[in-house]
């Protein structure tokens, strides 16, 4: 049914979209980028790609610049969609950005506790992430203040409800304060995606499970080791996602690696991320294959028409498609040519 | 009643008016058989009591409308992706076209029909007019249209979604847009059917 | 640089010969001693000098890895830099200095240590907190390797220096001190032999004049008593006397203007 009434708000929006993705990079691209020997021949290589454009007027190659440019443009693309979007999908869109907003607001809150320059702080924070009220994050001290003055006009407002008890701001509390907001924000999300029905509902269910997913378990191996109590832990855990809720609780009593590994078992599409990564053969860490299963599932929703998960689907790709090339060019600008072929080569 | 809706608040009352109309007309209608005047409640009377020619043009107007909005409907689905894809593709436009060509032959399939029907109309003396050939050809034409209308809403939208979707593929890659084009000619048969369908039965009217 | 200028004014004395003799022997001894201490630092320093090639290369390598590992970060959580920048409140590695004792030389040796947890653990805890780990780990040893470099140029600086130095020391005992005072010992013992020969001659004189004397004395004696009639036969004797002693009386100015050949010690 969505097929009736989708293009008349986001019909437009949908083919944009889908034309943007077909400047994505495809293997033969990456092939040739993986052969140039100077961080020159990349930007020849790109040249007749999409980025060709963006990186014209640029005398010196950088990995750094060659970051900053992509994520640039990748902004502007958003923001015209963003500009032409209508309500449910404007919201939609929103609410893509609140990641970006939550780890804005975190540095920003983490440099006015040391006192860092402001300016300079907001000019690092993700463009996708800014707020008008950005800069009044710069005065609060601690969370309750930061909540009364300013967030409390923020789309991220009920988020922070959650970790309104944590008094002093030191590092462990601010990562604490991270997750805990990402996890609110997840969920949330989870719950507005599932709003539409649909292949909507369907598609970022499946993207959103999975994103939930894969914080419970990075969060459960990253805190073997420190300071991170059991209880702290299970308490970063998104309420969402296919783990939820047997497979969250048997994380957060696991003590270490193989526990982890017991736990995924039961899936089948999280049991590969465990196969082999302790080979030596094999390259490939943890966080490699996640993001390849990212990558599928996003792919997979440009599968199907009349939804707004391409829109998250193309945010992702772009992102990894970024990150794909800068690792390129940070491996041919290192000299590390046997692990260039790292990358995750999304078409 | 009252209550409840007002507890409901703003939205709900929209979907709570099915269940309110069927409950109000279940009221009406018991309250019509229990006082004993459930006689008047006849609708085969009230069908008999509309004129031929009301029949007749109404089967012409939906026909015509049915089949014109199902067209509009196919081709802003396909315009708008179209219009979309055309931005990074620009070769797709003019290809393309072909598909809100097959949406607009469903408006004229509709058109077609209205003609047709709009033939069989004549003028007749004021004691004819309840004659049981009347009622059967004010009754064929406003099936036939009915037919041929609905056929060519389902078809027009049908074809609307192909062609977006064939746009779509087109602006990705080249050599698919033949093979959803002929997906799309699929679809587009099916508003013939409606009017084979609608043909025949008004062909029936002298 | 020897010869009669490169000398120490001293009075030449036995005195002073045996001071300069004590001289002369500590200036050996010391020169010696300089010697070795500028072969054991030379050692040294060729040590050094290798360990910091080593280490130079192992840094180039380490860096390689570390700023890849930087990379991979990079790639998993994206920009880290500037919080891993704001969240610093302390330095967790430190470095102290100790003194190292080579020959004498003090050379500063600087350590390593690490202070206070693990900072940052938490960090990218939602996603890419084991590269973030292992990038701090490898840094680490990055640093470290730094640090020993920074103790071995620190070392290889004042290591060059102070061989300079025992170098031209060595040199100058070598070449100034040990010859002056050898000339000085020359020149005393030549002295006093002069001096000696001086004494001789006198002595020589004096009992050449106490014999002529003497031989006088006889003459006269022998010629009284001839002349008294008595009989002697010692008169060739002293003539011979007389005849001996005679060349050296006849020239004494030859003596001092003469050549030293025949003078042997």
């Amino acid at each position: 049914m969505e097929g009736l009434f989708y293009n008349a708000d986001d019909g437009y929006l949908e083919a944009i979209v889908r034309g943007y993705r077909s400047s994505i990079l495809n293997n033969t691209s990456y092939i040739n980028l993986t052969q140039c020997e100077t961080l020159e021949d990349v930007k020849l290589q790109l040249q007749a790609s999409d980025y060709g454009g963006i990186l014209q007027n640029e005398p010196h190659m950088s990995t750094s610049m060659l970051a900053q440019k992509c994520t640039d443009k990748l902004v502007q693309e958003f923001e015209y969609i963003r500009a032409h979007a209508v309500a449910p999908l404007q919201h939609f869109l929103d609410y893509m950005t609140y990641a970006y907003m939550i780890d804005n607001v975190i540095l920003l809150i983490t440099g006015t506790l040391h006192e860092r320059d402001t300016h300079e702080l907001l000019e690092r924070c993700h463009p996708l992430g800014v707020f008008d009220s950005m800069p009044a994050l710069c005065v609060a001290t601690n969370v309750a203040e930061l909540y009364n003055s300013v967030l409390v006009e923020t789309p991220l407002a009920p988020y922070f409800k959650d970790c309104l008890s944590a008094e002093d701001l030191d590092e462990m509390n601010i990562e604490i304060i991270r997750n805990t907001l990402y996890k609110a924000y997840l969920e949330d999300f989870y719950h507005f995606s599932q709003s539409f029905g649909g292949p909507t509902a369907e598609i970022m269910g499946e993207l959103l499970q999975f994103e939930a997913d894969r914080r419970s378990l990075n969060i459960t191996i990253n805190s073997f080791g420190t300071e991170l109590t059991k209880d702290d832990r299970a308490k970063l855990f998104p309420n969402v996602g296919r783990l939820y809720p047997e497979g969250n609780l048997k994380l957060a009593k696991s003590d270490d690696i193989d526990q982890v590994k017991a736990t995924c078992d039961v899936f089948l599409e999280y049991r590969q991320f465990f196969d082999g990564t302790s080979g030596a053969g094999t390259t490939k860490t943890l966080e490699d294959r996640f993001f390849e299963y990212e990558v599928h599932l996003n792919k997979k929703s440009f599968q199907q028409q009349f939804h707004y998960a391409i829109f998250y689907s193309f945010l992702k790709l772009k992102e990894q498609e970024i990150r794909n090339i800068v690792w390129i060019s940070e491996c041919i600008s290192q000299g590390q040519k046997e692990r260039i072929n790292n990358y995750i080569p999304i078409f | 009643m009252g209550v409840y809706s007002s507890q409901g608040g703003g939205t709900s009352v929209s979907s709570l008016f099915p269940y309110l109309s069927i409950s109000g007309l279940g009221l009406v209608g018991l309250y019509m058989l229990l006082t004993g005047s459930g006689e008047q409640f006849n609708p085969g009377e009230f069908l008999m009591s509309i004129s031929p020619h009301m029949w007749s043009l109404l089967g012409i107007a939906l026909c015509v409308g049915l089949s014109v909005g199902g067209a509009a409907w196919g081709i802003f689905i396909t315009g708008a992706s179209l219009v979309g894809g055309g931005v990074r593709a620009p070769r797709i436009v003019t290809k393309n076209l072909i598909s809100i060509i097959f949406c607009e032959v469903v408006a004229i399939y509709g058109l077609i029909m209205a003609i047709v029907f709009t033939a069989k109309l004549n003028n007749v003396q004021n004691s004819d007019i309840t004659s049981s050939e009347m009622y059967y050809k004010g009754f064929a034409l406003f099936w036939a249209g009915l037919t041929t209308g609905m056929c060519n809403l389902v078809c027009g939208v049908s074809v609307g979604i192909t062609g977006s979707s064939a746009a779509l593929a087109d602006a990705q890659d080249g050599q698919l847009f033949v093979k959803v084009l002929v997906i799309e000619i699929f679809g587009s048969i099916v508003g013939l059917f409606g009017l084979i369908v609608g043909l025949l039965v008004s062909g029936r009217v002298a | 640089m020897s010869g009669a200028n490169n000398r120490l004014a001293v009075f030449p004395t036995r005195m002073t010969l045996s001071v300069m003799k004590q001289k002369l022997k500590g200036a050996q001894t010391g020169h010696s001693l300089l010697k070795r201490k500028s072969e054991a630092l030379t050692k040294r320093f060729r040590d050094i000098v290798k360990k910091i090639d080593d280490a130079k290369r192992l840094m180039g390598k380490v860096m390689q890895v570390a700023s890849f590992s930087l990379a991979e970060v990079t790639y998993i959580t994206g920009d880290i830099g500037y919080q891993v920048q704001e969240s610093v409140k302390n330095a967790q590695f430190r470095v102290r200095a100790k003194q190292e004792n080579v020959s004498g030389v003090m050379l500063p040796v600087f350590e390593s240590y690490q202070e206070g947890a693990n900072a940052n653990e938490l960090t990218g805890l939602g996603r890419g907190g084991q590269q973030v780990q292992r990038c701090k780990e490898t840094y680490i040893k990055a640093v470290e390797t730094l640090v020993e470099l920074a103790s071995l140029q620190t070392a290889f600086v004042i290591l060059d220096e102070v061989i300079k130095l025992t170098n031209r020391r060595v040199n100058a005992i070598e070449h100034i001190i040990i010859p002056r005072y050898e000339n000085t010992i020359k020149h005393i013992i030549s002295e006093l032999d002069e001096q000696d020969r001086e004494e001789f001659f006198r002595l020589k004189k004096v009992q050449g004049k106490k014999k002529e004397a003497a031989a006088r004395d006889t003459l006269e004696r022998e010629s009284r008593q001839a002349a008294e009639g008595a009989h002697s036969n010692s008169p060739e004797n002293a003539e011979a006397a007389v005849l001996s002693a005679d060349p050296s009386l006849a020239d004494p100015g030859d003596l001092l203007g003469g050549e030293d050949d025949d003078i042997i010690f």
